[in-house]
């Protein structure tokens, strides 16, 4: 047992600024509690597959949501996908790309590759608390997940 | 005389496809700018609406008022650069072109404004048209929230929508009875960010008709606008009239 194994949403995001704000969103819809930031996509799978850092977690414990930017340094969002959505284990995580693009080929792309939603990063921090509330409520609270 | 006519053909259909280059290019151009432009603008609005969420008590009233600034001004930078991005979209995305219900998209356009604006329209009978459903949705779209707008400040707003035909062209048109604007500044209309009222007035990045003029050029119409000040203002778009009912 680590403090990483009760991580709920898994936060995969480059952008400091971009990812203080979304936790900050989070922490006023109340879901910051289990939540962990990772700096791309290299970091996001060695979580997921309990390594470098993260050797110690138990792997049975996936995330319940994980919040993908796309445009990465190392491994980009895309990758992330891919390799999430082709492993047994690993393809029931719900992965929602929130993204700053909004260009017709990576949002096809994206669901090419098994997203499960898709969502632009909005301009106005009202908006973008008001987004991620939806999303958490959707994911965490309403969906019934596969166990 | 064939050699040379066959000559200026030829050269005129490169330079057509040259400038589809260049057009393709500044649109993709504007597209990355825009882009690139909305991380730092929406760090500025995040981290300064938390300056004022959790420390606004530690600042005075001018410390206060002078953040609000900074919001408001990021606020407006934002709109236009997500109205950039809305306009090198229009240049840049395939079109369809299919036979379009166009009474059928004032409809929808209509019934998605409140219930007691609905009302206001007077709908006549208009012709279909081949052409993008989703970009001449938009065309509407624009054109009635802008006739909406412009007409909310008079004591009865009426708005009409109706079209007429010429030789080769069906011709749109949405009327309203709002401030209208003088004619003299009917060149500066359909510019990018181009206001001609008091932004505190009607508030607006002033990119709704340039959308409109990409979107009709796009199909190969054009558009105008007849207007009083005061009184009201009709805008028209002609697009090509290829047989579609």
């Amino acid at each position: 047992m680590t403090e990483f194994d009760a991580i709920e949403i898994l936060l995969v995001e480059d952008n400091h600024n971009d990812a203080e704000m979304t936790m900050r969103a989070l922490q006023k819809s109340n879901f910051l509690n289990k939540l962990l930031g990772v700096e791309d996509g290299v970091e996001a799978l060695d979580f997921i597959n309990c390594r470098g850092v993260y050797a110690g977690r138990d792997p049975r414990q996936l995330p319940k949501l994980v919040l993908l930017d796309l445009k990465m340094p190392r491994l980009d969002g895309h990758d992330v996908l891919r390799a999430l959505k082709s492993g047994d284990e690993t393809r029931r995580i719900p992965i929602v790309v929130m993204t700053s693009s909004s260009q017709e080929r990576d949002l096809a792309e994206s669901y090419r590759l098994g997203v499960n939603g898709y969502v632009s990063k909005p301009i106005q921090f009202t908006d973008l608390v008001d987004a991620v509330a939806k999303i958490g409520m959707y994911w965490l609270l309403v969906n019934e997940a596969q166990v | 005389m064939n050699a040379t006519v066959e000559g200026v053909l030829s050269a005129n259909a490169r330079l057509t496809g040259e400038i589809d280059v260049l057009k393709a290019e500044l649109d993709g151009f504007t597209y990355s700018v825009s882009h690139d432009l909305r991380a730092p603008v929406r760090a500025v609005l995040g981290f300064a609406r938390v300056v004022a969420d959790d420390h606004g008590s530690a600042l005075d009233e001018e410390g206060r008022r002078l953040l609000a600034v900074v919001q408001s001004e990021a606020s407006r930078m934002g709109d236009m650069i997500d109205a950039l991005l809305a306009l090198s979209r229009i240049g840049r995305e395939a079109m369809a072109y299919l036979p379009v219900d166009m009474a059928g998209l004032v409809y929808e356009v209509v019934a998605e404004r409140a219930v007691q604006e609905q009302s206001l329209f007077d709908v006549g009978d208009l012709p279909g048209v081949c052409g993008d459903r989703v970009l001449l949705r938009q065309v509407w779209a624009n054109l009635l929230s802008n006739a909406v707008k412009f007409s909310s400040r008079t004591p009865t707003p009426q708005l009409r929508v109706w079209a007429t035909r010429d030789a080769a062209r069906v011709i749109y048109h949405v009327g309203d009875n709002g401030v209208g604007f003088d004619m003299k500044c009917a060149d500066k209309l359909f510019g990018v960010f181009q206001t001609l009222h008091r932004r505190a007035r009607f508030p607006g990045t002033g990119a709704v008709l340039a959308m409109v003029k990409r979107i009709v050029h796009r199909h190969g119409g054009t558009v105008w606008a007849d207007a009083q000040l005061d009184v009201g203002a009709t805008f028209s778009f002609a697009l090509p009239d290829e047989g579609t009912q």
